[in-house]
């Protein structure tokens, strides 16, 4: 994470202030999911579940049956359905979960299509019990559509020209690398004196296509470290070194792994006296490209 | 003079979110809005004064997004923006007699004749209000504004049509009584595109938008010509305008950029750090800590440290403003002309930028706008600048094509405004849009206190929801900002919602916020209720 640079943004005493507005509510008491459209292949879910739908849950099956159940999320295929009722859905793919997560980034089947989750237990003899249900959300087809419309015709060898004239190839290259830079300058503007750069480059935009040799191969990939867990409910809990707010005894975080980085994210639960130590020890590796 | 074979849509977006802040004497994130102020729109409408007295002929499509009206119609930001232009118009003549027989002698003076003139014209020609500018040249026919989504909200991103629905009708409402008509076109905040939302234009009146290029580019079916021609959405009939590349390439691009010139301004050595620190200290904030003032008297000279940069001259990039338009304008007039045989109609290239990288961010932006309108006007038949609304008078039979959802993000979707280090707001504005919906249909016949805490409360929500609050999450830039105004607005929401859940609304809470919040004066919040959603779909069904 970049230090911030804009602590020093409130000229007049900011401590006030923030006091006065104290943090923003951990959750709102209702059991419910929403699902998002983050790109052509992926989703973004997000749920909250109270503990008196989980009781109602536990009310109507026996321990047994939930002990040995998975938590997931089923995803559905729900393109071309008008009203989806939970049966009539053209596919369905399941996918574990751990509901203290509380989001989760969901890779799409195929682009183009609408979906619907659900979050629930799986039971060993392959029952579904539905514990909440989201909206529904298209994901944009992300490529050239194949439907051609008879009273706009153009011939092929033309419109693949018109294709590439109309920029095919930078697509997704669009104004936030411009705005990334303006974001510098906007920061650089607040900048205390001290430490002035001298190595910025005026311009130091990229907005390249990708290069001409590897148009007949190329790869895309990014990565997210989830790291979820639960602890004592007096524990202080610390990631690298860090504390984690524990939320009912449970914490998660999420952080980008970018090419070429090695982390290390050592966990540590201690007691409120602080005599007791428990560690876990992650590291993940992520080479650069090649 | 010969026929045209094609058009140059030139499309500025300016923005800024809502920053003002009352309960401080002087707040340093609200020099966003007057540098820009002072280094784009003035100099931008001087531009316009100048062409106009010459007898040149334009066109220019400018969005003026909501919250940037309401900053610039604000009567203390109006007073605290005057105070900052005096302030450069005095510090500047005092740089005149110090660098008298200097090599700084005439860009010194050219900080202060541009600020005289700045002022001069804010003052004396627009009587404080700016937007009295804009509206001229706009009722000259030159100027197309439009409007945005109500404080630039990422329309795909929000789950209850009630919110989009008010984004659009409170802008188009804030439009209309600063611009004495209704706006024909929408930039929407990032070019987020949601297939059907725009019913909510259609609703409104909105002729057109705009896309990324892929926007139309995967639209469905098949775009005839590509991103050459708008296409109609379906049932709607609204139509989308994509955005060119290759015109966005030429400006940006590292090898080939114009901003980029040597001998153009350098932004990061300002007088802010280099003069001596009792002499400069009446022009830094109140804290007394050095930052750019927004005077810089050196040019980019080459990869050189800061130390080692050259003095600017004023005249010299001028003159390479100049050569930058005329390359711009050759490279459209070969574009036109190629594309002009591949299509059966007459091609238009859109071209559409952040309106602040003009001036603010190239400095010299402006001179090759002037310029670039000067040579288009007199040296040339190939190219004619059109408004969208002109090119669909000449061209009102389009392609139908449901166009793709898409942003004009990095990555062409979602993913700067929903990632791992802002995915938690959308739990808050998601449930804040429930709840504001839910107020609105509980209480359709509020008035009084209620009335004043309703309407209270749909600002913070829109206050909430501006996209420039995510976005500055992820580029790093102003997090801690960020983070607090979004925490802010969530806070004051749910407290003013439980106030009024509880029947117990506290009026020196409400009128606090009325204060600081204070963007959309005329709201009506009835505008969250789900009949007035409910009333556009339902003539599509």
């Amino acid at each position: 994470m970049t230090q911030n640079l804009s602590s020093s943004a409130l000229v007049k005493p900011a401590v006030k202030d923030a006091q006065a507005e104290a943090d923003i509510p951990a959750s709102y008491g209702k059991t419910e999911s929403y699902l998002l459209p983050k790109d052509p292949a992926w989703l973004f879910l997000f749920w909250e579940i109270t503990a008196a739908t989980i009781e109602c849950i536990k009310s109507q099956y026996s321990a047994d049956v939930l002990n040995a159940a998975k938590t997931i999320i089923r995803l559905y295929d729900v393109t071309g359905i008008n009203y989806f009722d939970g049966t009539n859905a053209v596919q369905f793919y399941d996918m574990p979960v751990i509901f203290e997560a509380r989001s989760w980034y969901i890779n799409a089947p195929a682009t183009g299509r609408s979906y619907v989750a659900d979050l629930g237990y799986l039971t060993s003899d392959g029952r579904f019990i539905l514990v909440a249900r989201s909206n529904q959300t298209l994901l944009p087809p992300g490529k050239i559509s194949d439907i051609i419309d008879d009273k706009w015709m153009i011939v092929e060898g033309d419109f693949q020209k018109l294709l590439k004239l109309s920029g095919a190839d930078y697509i997704g290259l669009g104004a936030s690398e411009l705005m990334q830079v303006i974001g510098q300058r906007w920061k650089l503007t607040q900048l205390p004196s001290s430490g002035t750069p001298t190595s910025w480059s005026s311009f130091a935009l990229h907005l390249e296509k990708p290069k001409q040799a590897d148009e007949d191969i190329w790869l895309k990939a990014d990565c997210e470290i989830i790291i979820y867990g639960s602890a004592s409910k007096n524990a202080t809990v610390s990631i690298n070194g860090q504390i984690i707010e524990l939320k009912e005894g449970k914490f998660s975080i999420r952080q980008h792994l970018p090419a070429g980085s090695v982390v290390d994210l050592p966990i540590k639960a201690q007691n409120a006296k602080g005599d007791k130590v428990r560690q876990i020890n992650i590291k993940a590796l992520r080479e650069q490209g090649k | 003079m010969a026929e045209e074979k094609g058009y140059l849509a030139l499309v500025l977006h300016a923005h800024l979110p809502f920053i003002k802040h009352p309960e401080y004497p002087d707040f340093l994130e609200e020099d966003w809005f007057y540098e820009a102020m002072v280094e784009t729109y003035l100099p931008l409408l001087n531009v316009f004064e100048n062409l106009t007295n010459e007898g040149t002929d334009f066109r220019l499509t400018m969005s003026l997004t909501p919250p940037l009206c309401n900053m610039m119609s604000d009567p203390l930001l109006i007073e605290r923006f005057r105070h900052y232009l005096n302030q450069r118009v005095e510090l500047s003549g005092k740089e005149i007699e110090r660098t008298r027989g200097t090599e700084f002698e005439a860009v010194a003076k050219m900080y202060y004749d541009k600020f005289r003139r700045y002022q001069d014209l804010f003052e004396n020609r627009y009587h404080c209000h700016i937007l009295e500018g804009f509206k001229k040249f706009q009722d000259m026919g030159k100027l197309e504004i439009i409007t945005c989504c109500a404080t630039h909200g990422y329309l795909p991103l929000m789950v209850h049509k009630e919110s989009v629905n008010a984004q659009i009708k409170i802008a188009v409402n804030d439009y209309r009584s600063r611009f004495g008509r209704s706006p024909r076109g929408i930039w929407l905040a990032e070019c987020a595109y949601n297939p059907g939302d725009d019913k909510f234009l259609r609703d409104e009146g909105i002729r057109f938008f705009f896309t990324e290029s892929h926007g139309v580019l995967h639209g469905t079916p098949r775009p005839k010509y590509g991103i050459y021609a708008p296409v109609y959405c379906p049932q709607t009939g609204v139509a989308a305008f994509a955005r060119d590349m290759e015109s966005a390439q030429q400006v940006w691009s590292a090898e080939s950029g114009y901003p980029g010139d040597p001998r153009y301004r350098e932004f990061y050595r300002d007088l802010g750090y280099d003069l001596d620190y009792d002499y400069i200290k009446p022009y830094l904030h109140s804290d007394g800590v050095r930052r750019n003032i927004g005077m810089k008297y050196y040019k980019i000279t080459g990869k050189v440290p800061l130390n080692q940069k050259q003095p600017y001259n004023p005249h010299e990039a001028r003159e390479v403003a100049a050569v930058h338009a005329g390359n711009f304008m050759f490279n459209r007039q070969k574009q036109i002309e190629y594309l002009s045989t591949l299509l059966d109609r007459k091609p238009l290239v859109v071209s559409m930028y952040d309106a602040e990288l003009y001036g603010h961010w190239w400095y010299e932006g402006i001179d090759f706008l002037e310029y670039l309108f000067k040579k288009i006007y007199y040296d040339q038949s190939d190219i004619k600048l059109i408004t969208p609304s002109e090119y669909l008078e000449k061209y009102p039979v389009n392609q139908t094509v449901q166009p793709s959802m898409s942003s004009w993000g990095d990555k062409g979707y979602h993913d700067v405004w929903l990632n791992s280090g802002n995915d938690w707001i959308y739990r808050h504005l998601i449930k804040a849009a429930e709840r504001m919906m839910e107020m609105a249909n509980q209480f359709p016949h509020a008035d009084g206190l209620l009335r004043r805490a309703l309407n209270q409360l749909a600002r913070e929500l829109l206050l909430m929801q501006s996209s420039d609050w995510a976005f500055l999450m992820t580029t790093g830039t102003a997090k801690e900002y960020s983070t607090k105004r979004t925490k802010d607005h969530i806070k004051r929401f749910n407290e003013l919602y439980e106030q009024i859940k509880g029947n117990r609304i506290n009026e020196a809470y409400v009128y606090d916020l009325e204060q600081k919040d204070s963007i959309f004066q005329q709201i009506d919040y009835n505008v969250y209720s789900s009949a007035a959603k409910d009333a556009v779909l339902k003539k599509y069904q």
